[in-house]
């Protein structure tokens, strides 16, 4: 099972060469920074190559406001704030974060990773704003770098204030266990981080306990899933979702020879803490990610090379959709009505929620963007 | 003096061997003084001692990629030649016996279509599954290197322990608690053998060798490679001989024995660039040698020393007779001396030369020498030959490839991929090899993937004589499904007619995307 995922995997990364259209001039980009956000509209918000951070009118489908942001791009991923104000990013090669009033392009916030000038620290996908909009969370991967040498060291909780404006530095840290990545708040607080397992972290103690098991679920009739989660979506079903594969095994031999594979999503709803486990397909082809409809939680939009409708409880594909080349991630808007796909090349592909028809497609300014987070709010 | 970090070039454009007679300078560096003053900056302990550099050993290749890293990453200031002498030094003095570099010289011999075969699962997937575990079994270090080594992977990448068979398991607890003991024990730095080869003396060098090789693509070919010394293991190079085809063989270059025993050659050989990479065993030199810049496009090499060597039959080329059908054959070996005798059954209608390494006759076969032989030169016995009536079955080799899209206005130039069609026959005492045949050659759908996404339109053309075949351009092709790549999954067919019989036979065919991270040791 993991060979194989892996392969396809590794090919599906490499087929999204860098392919940069015409960039958008900085003229250009100026010319629009200053255009605001209208309160009840509904937002997608991304970044892509060069170091671009884009807004894109829903109503209209099409690109208000390009920023440019600071330093290096890498991976992109975003998360908004509660107010619907600011998108907050990790970025400059997963060694930085930023924060940037999307009103003004303005960059209020930023933080290295790397807190002493003998380490190196990168934050593997790892970023969440709490409810409050008044703290946002990483975990940090540091190594100290000797004269000669270099040290592995134990991973941290950062919290940083969000007011604490540029070169900011954490407010608190605590002691992680290795290989942690993307991460959501709940409605309580309380940080739910995703590695071998989901752990739910108390942000003002560091301590953690498993809140969804992943490698270790122990789930009667299923060998350990694997699962691939890039793309921290703050959800508008307000969850916290996993795709996995895990290999379904006939009988009690567990035979993984014979062992049928699925997919399948795990998600914690992040308003209860309240977890869920469903398969609703056989393994026959790689999805980067899914996502359920607000208007019917029931059905689960996946894709990678190919858009799909599922019913979950069924385990039934209702629709397929053609999608011109690979994108990453699925997202929806709040009534349901459209898919929006993003992640590789430069454009967005929309789609009828319904009938998984092409609506249009988004040309992005800018190039490549690789594995960003793309994330859908109304202002 | 150049004495910037060089910038990110392709590793493997950085040659081990100035083009003579550019290794003067090199010669004349001081590299006990250029390491203290370098080096010992960081790789000193509070005594002066050298540390991390004295508790590794490795191939000239190894060395090299430590040595470019410390230029590309650590700033390291040094000029072309003061790399090239620092190499030569550390590999000289913090080498590998030619024993500990036994089952792994494919990789520095670039046969990157070797598929790898490790015993342990764990070291496959905790080493093996990024860089050839080739890498990790030449090089020797003490436990403390080898955990300093796991410390140095994560902390330069570490999405390492995020990958498919990252992921699903405690990778930094498995690597420190379990592999580090592994490798101490499997690659320990313990020197004995390396104790032993430093005082092995040194075999000669300089002088005639008669060389033999097998160009997939092209065919056999024969050569005198004239070798000068020039200076301590450096030594200049000429080589003239000829394709069994016709075409002449001619080169000039220059070679450096590093270690003792590990021959790196540059050498220009009809207008293009080669490399040579050969392990000098006594009076035996035995590797490949490759198109600098197109490592797939490389030859088998065997030969041995005129001056002062055995008496030795290297090769038959062509590998086989047919019986009934008069053939040429050459039988190339060194300082041939006595008579030549082929077995019962085989008989030489003509002498056609004859030189201390090269003997070139007419031979006809009847049934009485069907099966494999070795040929007899005075006291020499050697080479193979196949006698055949007909052939039972070919095969195509090797049986699975890669060959790369590149081109495009990219920097990564295409990577070809190059099959023989290997024909055996049948015997009394079972079935033997009779060698590399000519073949017609054509592609076709590796299965049903490969079918609906029409990979034998867009992923390039084999040539249906050489076996030889051209992968397409790289990029998203827009006309693709996907827009995806030139990628493809092909069947790749050899058809021979035996006796107005047709035989065929199937290998695969990957084509992929370009290697982007190509260093010396992949």
């Amino acid at each position: 099972m993991k060979p194989r995922t892996a392969t396809l995997l590794c090919a599906a990364l490499l087929a999204a060469a860098p392919v940069h259209a015409e960039h958008a001039s900085p003229a250009e980009l100026a010319n629009n920074t200053a255009a605001p956000l209208v309160a009840g509209r509904e937002y997608m918000v991304l970044a892509n190559h060069p170091n671009n951070l884009s807004v894109i009118d829903l109503a209209d489908n099409t690109v208000l406001k390009t920023c440019a942001l600071p330093d290096a791009y890498g991976p992109g991923l975003l998360q908004i704030s509660p107010d619907h104000r600011q998108a907050w990013l990790l970025n400059n090669r997963f060694g930085s974060i930023y924060g940037v009033e999307l009103d003004s392009c303005n960059v209020i916030f930023s933080a290295n990773m790397s807190l002493a000038a003998d380490e190196r620290t990168k934050s593997v996908l790892s970023l969440a704003i709490s409810p409050d909009g008044k703290e946002i969370y990483t975990v940090q991967n540091p190594s100290r770098i000797y004269v000669d040498r270099y040290e592995v060291q134990q991973p941290r909780l950062a919290v940083y204030d969000t007011a604490s404006g540029l070169d900011a530095k954490p407010v608190r840290t605590f002691p992680m266990p290795r290989q942690l990545s993307v991460m959501q708040t709940g409605a309580d607080g309380t940080l739910y981080v995703a590695g071998p397992d989901v752990y739910k972290v108390d942000v003002k103690t560091g301590k953690y306990e498993v809140a969804m098991p992943i490698l270790n679920w122990n789930r009667p009739g299923y060998g350990a899933p694997d699962v691939l989660n890039a793309w921290p979506v703050q959800t508008i079903t307000r969850e916290f979702a996993f795709l996995y594969t895990a290999p379904k095994f006939k009988d009690d031999k567990q035979d993984i020879a014979s062992a049928d594979f699925v997919w399948g999503i795990m998600s914690i709803d992040l308003r209860t803490g309240a977890v869920s486990v469903a398969d609703f397909a056989p393994l026959t082809e790689v999805y980067f990610t899914g996502i359920r409809s607000p208007k019917n939680p029931n059905h689960l939009f996946t894709v990678l090379n190919v858009l799909r409708k599922y019913d979950i409880k069924e385990q039934k594909l209702l629709a397929s959709a053609d999608v011109g080349h690979a994108y990453y991630q699925a997202s929806v808007n709040h009534d349901g009505s459209r898919v929006y796909l993003s992640g590789t090349l430069h454009d967005i592909a929309v789609f009828d929620a319904e009938t998984l028809e092409k609506i249009t497609t988004i040309p992005l300014p800018g190039g490549d963007q690789a594995t960003n987070t793309a994330q859908v709010f109304i202002r | 003096m150049n004495n910037k970090p060089i910038a990110c070039a392709t590793l493997t454009a950085l040659a081990l061997v100035a083009s003579a007679p550019g290794d003067a300078a090199e010669r004349q560096i001081n590299v006990p003084n250029l390491i203290m003053e370098r080096c010992s900056i960081c790789h000193a302990d509070d005594l002066g001692r050298l540390v991390r550099i004295s508790a590794q050993r490795k191939t000239p290749e190894g060395w090299l990629m430590t040595v470019v890293r410390m230029q590309q990453q650590h700033d390291l200031g040094l000029s072309d030649d003061e790399r090239r002498a620092l190499v030569k030094y550390l590999a000289d003095t913090q080498g590998l016996a030619p024993a500990e570099t036994e089952g792994a010289r494919y990789v520095l011999e670039r046969r990157l279509n070797t598929v790898e075969n490790f015993s342990s699962e764990q070291f496959t997937q905790m080493c093996a599954r990024c860089h050839s575990g080739a890498r990790v079994a030449l090089q020797r270090r003490t436990a403390t290197e080898w955990e300093r080594l796991v410390n140095f992977h994560l902390s330069q990448f570490p999405t390492l322990e995020y990958q498919a068979l990252g992921r699903d398991r405690d990778w930094f607890g498995i690597a420190t608690n379990e592999i580090v003991p592994y490798l101490a024990k499997n690659f320990a730095y313990g020197d004995e053998q390396w104790q032993k080869w430093k005082q092995t003396p040194r075999a000669p060098v300089a002088g005639e060798w008669s060389l033999s090789g097998h160009l997939p693509g092209r065919g056999d070919f024969n050569a005198v490679m004239s070798v000068s010394q020039r200076a301590n293991d450096h030594y200049a190079l000429e080589l003239r001989g000829n394709y069994a085809d016709g075409g002449a063989l001619i080169g000039q270059g220059a070679a450096v024995v590093y270690t003792g025993y590990e021959w790196r050659g540059k050498v220009e050989i009809n207008g293009v660039e080669m490399r040579q990479v050969f392990a000098l065993k006594g009076d035996i030199l035995e590797g490949r040698m490759f198109v600098a810049d197109h490592d797939e496009v490389g030859a088998d090499v065997l030969a041995a020393r005129q001056d002062g060597g055995a008496s030795r039959v290297l090769a038959v080329q062509p590998s086989y007779l047919k019986t009934g059908t008069a053939t040429e054959l050459s039988i190339i070996g060194s300082n041939f001396d006595g008579e030549l005798v082929l077995p019962a059954g085989i008989k030489v209608e003509k002498l056609l030369s004859r030189t201390p390494g090269r003997i070139v006759i007419r031979a006809l076969a009847d049934k009485r020498a069907l099966g494999t032989h070795q040929v007899k030169v005075g006291a020499a016995e050697g080479g193979e030959l196949a006698v055949f009536d007909k052939l039972d079955r070919i095969e195509v080799v090797p049986p699975y490839a890669i060959a790369r899209v590149g081109g495009n206005g990219g920097p990564a130039p295409k990577v070809d991929a190059r099959f023989e069609a290997l024909a055996w026959a049948k015997g009394p005492r079972g079935e033997y090899r009779v060698g590399y045949v000519p073949a017609k050659w054509s592609v076709a759908p590796f299965n049903e993937d490969a079918k609906r996404d029409r990979d034998v339109e867009f992923a390039g053309s084999i040539d249906a004589k050489t076996g030889v075949f051209t992968p397409s351009f790289a990029g998203p092709n827009p006309l693709r499904h996907l827009m995806t790549n030139n990628a493809g999954n092909l069947a790749v067919i050899a058809e021979i007619s035996a006796g107005g019989k047709p035989l065929t036979a199937q290998g695969q065919l990957i084509v992929t995307v370009q290697r982007w991270n190509n260093p010396p040791i992949p």
